[in-house]
């Protein structure tokens, strides 16, 4: 192996990249419009959900418990309504998620000291959403009818996002999914270019050895998905003012180890496609759909079936989600988060020996 | 082991891909210093055998040593020390030439002092000092080929394998990459290249003959051309027509080959000219034996399968078959200029071609031939002057125009994924031809192409040469009146070559008119007249001797050497009198 070969072959594949203004806007660009869309949009808080009522009893005791609803920021009011089929098309409708139902004699019964029932509908078309809003419903209504202290109490705190903020959760799971969208497939375009166009004939017919190419076509990408990810981590503290409990620099050091990854992913696709649109498709089957499915970005791994789970093992971005989370939220160091650390490194040397191994200075 | 001077020795070699076997049973010893060519049709094999020699592809049969060293076991000292030209361009086109040298020098261990010695020497001979800090991607074809050579010479490697060095090269071009051959060549290299061109075969120490994958014949040009003899015959006569069909006819003719002012051809070896037809050709013509050229080599080894096929014999004689298109096919032009920005792509073209003419047009690349024909083709508006095809305007009425026009591009634009029959039936359905006249033309088509038998076959599986037919067809079934063809030989082999131009005369003299570009000069030979173009201008026209007699008391054999002579002069000029005219 010799660097100045590896010199050569970053030297020119960075003026290549360089020359190519599209290549490099979309490598820059894309992961801030992805960061600041899922950054926005995915949101798992409740707030202002809208609510109708039924209100049969039409009491200061009623108007009191519709009140402490709104009251608590959750719900907002939006309707209500004269007869339970009114209720009933405007859940139907989706006007809003629920709908109280407060019967005749509610506040006889409560002055009796008897349960008073209240119906509370909920639309549980989105189930996690629904689960919530019917959590919060009956924590207020349970509330409404006790005057008197419960015999045990429960002081629940939430910790590492205590605000339950979801761009916390988001955010650093983004780091994650967004350095799998971009740096393997512009790699792997690289390499199946040369293929397209011939020249890499030329790099058959030389004493460039397998090692030197890979590494040469490497570091120039990795330097890419690098920058990459110091703008979206900057942006994310920044701008979505996602606190950071950990070390700064260990992220920006285990980032790095995960960009080889990812990149090393794309040189892996192309040594076994021979099309720019092949090495495309699979490189998005191997690296963008795991990512959004299986690292429990999104979705919760533990809750997948067992089977699924080891499956889920395969692709790495779940080991820096995990990580990522740990020092962002957390404030994790290495002492708790060094097994994620270590798969990773695992995971970016066996891929590249596998590169390595199946590039072959062959024409077929 | 043989001796040590052998550079190259195979024995045995071979190649299957999956069920095909592209190459077998090679055995080949290559000394010190040789050039040897490798010659054969498309398919035969010539760059797989480069590619086992360059140790980028591993034999399924057989072995080869290069340089001493095996090229399986021991591929990385192979690929370290050779120098190895892919078919294209395979450069990057992003990087400049400088840029693209000091890569090649790079990855190849070149120390700078040298590198800048090296590099100085091969731009000068390559003519592209000039255009160091240009892209690759923006320079003409023919540069791009010579830069390729010298990315490839930069490290003075002891063997050079080209793969075709001169397909798309204007011949001034080609003529630099050969005296840069030669230069490193008298320094002691071995080179081994392939090429469709026979005069570049003549050129090599040695010539290869392969035909589907395997070697048919090795040896000296002088050699080679010397079992020929006596088999080689012309008729000069002012009725080649006649004389030809008469040929058609006749038991042992392996190959006709049609020039302006006589028919040659080639007889089987061991067959006979009878006493008739002696006398029916003495009637026609003066009969004499002619010397033998590469291609009449190439012919003879070539055997049966160069006698074109039956159906096309039949075509050519049976008078209906003739493209009467009603229509006259002239073409006209007056001052047709087309500038880009300040760059004048064609200046001033005042042209009139004759219906049932073929017209060459020639030129180094970049010249302006194409630009020319686009606008013929209506493709592209002038930017001043005008023009007429077929008696259209050809800024008037571009639906008409393209009812009278067929253009065959340089990328044959067919679908590889189609069948021929398929191809053919969605140019004709283009052409807004009903879907009788469709069955009717395609036909036609068919049986003027000579691809009967060939319609349910993937477009994307034939080789070059049938693929070029289908293409013409493609590009005469609306019975065009105009037919422009652009480079249409490019990287065939000669005897599709005599086939393809034998198609071309038959719809000539059907009255089709038809403008051709060419860079293989040994095709004007079969053009009534050719034009000469140069840096966007008409600089001569006329017939070969008509060109030839503007250099009076020069020894011009060929229309390579008259196109040469027209180039040097041009280039004498001085820059402000050629952009003044």
């Amino acid at each position: 192996m010799k660097l100045s070969r590896i010199f050569a072959i970053v030297e020119i594949e960075t003026k290549e990249i360089v020359r190519d203004p599209v290549t490099v806007a979309v490598a820059l660009l894309i992961p801030l419009v992805m960061l600041f869309l899922f950054g926005y949009a995915i949101s798992f808080d409740v707030d202002n959900v809208a609510m109708g009522v039924l209100d049969h009893d039409r009491s200061a005791e009623s108007r009191a418990l519709v009140d402490r609803f709104l009251a608590s920021g959750y719900f907002a009011m939006a309707e209500s309504y004269q007869s339970a089929i009114e209720a009933e098309t405007a859940l139907q409708r989706g006007a809003v998620t629920l709908a109280l139902i407060i019967p005749p004699g509610f506040a006889d019964q409560l002055a009796g000291g008897e349960p008073a029932p209240v119906q509370a509908l909920v639309d549980g078309t989105f189930s996690a959403t629904a689960n919530l809003v019917a959590a919060y419903a009956n924590a207020i209504i349970t509330g409404f009818g006790v005057q008197t202290a419960p015999p045990i109490e429960v002081a629940a705190r939430v910790w590492y996002n205590p605000a339950l903020r979801s761009v916390n959760f988001v955010v650093p799971g983004l780091f994650g999914v967004i350095l799998m969208a971009f740096p393997p497939l512009l790699t792997a375009l690289a390499i199946t270019r040369e293929k397209e166009t011939g020249s890499i004939q030329q790099i058959f017919a030389s004493p460039v050895t397998p090692v030197e190419f890979l590494s040469g076509k490497l570091i120039p990408y990795g330097l890419i998905a690098f920058l990459q990810i110091v703008m979206v981590i900057a942006v994310g503290f920044l701008w979505f003012a996602v606190p950071l409990k950990g070390s700064l620099g260990l992220l920006f050091g285990v980032g790095m180890i995960y960009v080889f990854t990812t990149v090393g992913i794309g040189l892996l696709v192309s040594t076994i496609t021979s099309s720019q649109l092949v090495a495309m498709l699979l490189t998005l089957i191997l690296s963008l759909m795991p990512s959004f499915l299986f690292s429990g970005f999104l979705f919760p791994i533990f809750t997948m079936p067992y089977v699924l789970q080891l499956y889920t093992r395969l692709f790495p971005a779940q080991y820096f989600v995990d990580f990522s989370r740990g020092v962002v939220l957390k404030g994790a160091g290495l002492a708790e988060l060094w097994p994620s650390v270590l798969l990773l490194l695992t995971y970016t040397l066996v891929i590249f020996a596998l590169a390595v191994w199946r590039f072959k200075k062959k024409v077929a | 082991m043989a001796t040590n001077d052998m550079v190259i020795e195979a024995e045995g070699l071979g190649r299957r891909y999956r069920s095909v076997l592209a190459l077998s049973d090679i055995d080949i010893e290559i000394g010190v210093g040789e050039i040897v060519g490798l010659v054969g049709p498309d398919g035969a094999g010539k760059t797989t055998l480069l590619q086992l020699f360059a140790a980028i592809l591993d034999p399924s049969e057989g072995r080869c040593q290069v340089l001493g060293h095996d090229t399986v076991n021991e591929a990385a000292q192979i690929t370290s020390k050779i120098g190895y030209m892919a078919q294209g361009f395979t450069l990057y086109d992003r990087l400049t030439v400088a840029e693209n040298l000091s890569f090649a020098a790079k990855i190849r261990g070149v120390p700078g002092g040298d590198y800048m010695a090296r590099r100085r020497r091969l731009l000068d001979m390559a003519g592209l000092t000039p255009f160091l800090d240009r892209r690759e991607g923006a320079l003409s074809g023919g540069m791009r080929k010579k830069l390729a050579l010298c990315a490839n010479l930069i490290h003075e490697p002891p063997l050079l394998l080209l793969d075709e060095p001169g397909l798309g090269v204007d011949p001034l071009s080609r003529r630099e990459l050969w005296q840069i051959l030669d230069d490193f060549r008298s320094e002691g290299a071995t080179i081994v290249l392939s090429t469709s061109y026979m005069d570049e075969a003549d050129r090599c120490d040695r010539v290869a003959f392969l035909d589907r994958g395997r070697l048919m014949a090795l040896g000296r040009p002088d050699e080679l051309r010397a079992q020929a003899k006596g088999l080689v015959h012309s008729i000069v006569s002012d009725r080649p027509a006649e004389a030809e069909a008469a040929l058609h006819g006749m038991a042992g003719v392996l190959g006709i080959q049609w020039r302006a002012d006589s028919v040659r051809f080639v007889m089987k070896p061991g067959a006979d000219i009878s006493q008739d037809e002696k006398a029916r050709m003495d009637a026609l013509g003066q009969l004499a034996l002619a010397e033998p050229g590469m291609e009449d080599v190439f012919t003879i080894l070539r055997g049966d399968e160069s006698v074109p096929g039956e159906a096309e014999t039949a075509v050519a004689t049976r008078p209906a078959a003739r493209a009467a298109t009603g229509k006259t096919g002239e073409i006209a032009t007056k001052g047709l200029t087309r500038r880009f920005g300040d760059f004048v792509a064609v200046g001033d073209v005042t042209l009139t071609i004759a219906p049932g003419e073929i017209f060459g047009l020639l030129g180094a690349n970049g010249a302006g031939k194409t630009t020319l024909i686009r606008m013929l083709c209506g493709l592209l508006p002038p930017s001043s002057g005008s023009a007429t095809v077929a008696g259209v305007e050809v800024t008037s009425d571009q639906g008409q125009l393209r009812q009278r026009i067929g253009y065959m591009s340089q990328r044959f634009s067919l679908y590889p994924d189609l069948t021929v029959g398929e191809n053919l039936s969605f140019f004709a359905s283009a052409y807004g031809l009903s879907r009788r006249d469709a069955r009717e033309a395609i036909g036609w088509a068919v049986e003027m192409t000579g691809l009967g038998g060939q319609h349910g076959e993937m477009v994307a599986r034939l080789s070059g040469a049938v693929r070029q037919r289908v293409a013409l067809g493609c590009s005469i079934l609306h019975r065009p009146a105009a037919l422009f063809l652009d480079e249409p030989t490019s990287g065939v082999d000669p005897l599709a070559r005599f086939r393809f131009w034998r198609l071309i005369r038959i719809l000539a003299e059907g009255g089709m008119t038809v403008l051709v570009t060419t860079h293989n000069l040994e095709e004007a030979a079969y053009c009534h007249r050719l034009g000469l173009m140069d840096m966007g201008r008409m600089i001569a026209i006329g017939d070969l001797s008509a060109l030839r007699a503007h250099f009076p008391g020069r020894e011009l054999a060929t229309a390579e050497d008259v196109f040469l002579a027209f180039m040097e002069r041009e280039r004498a000029r001085p820059q402000s009198e050629r952009a003044a005219s």
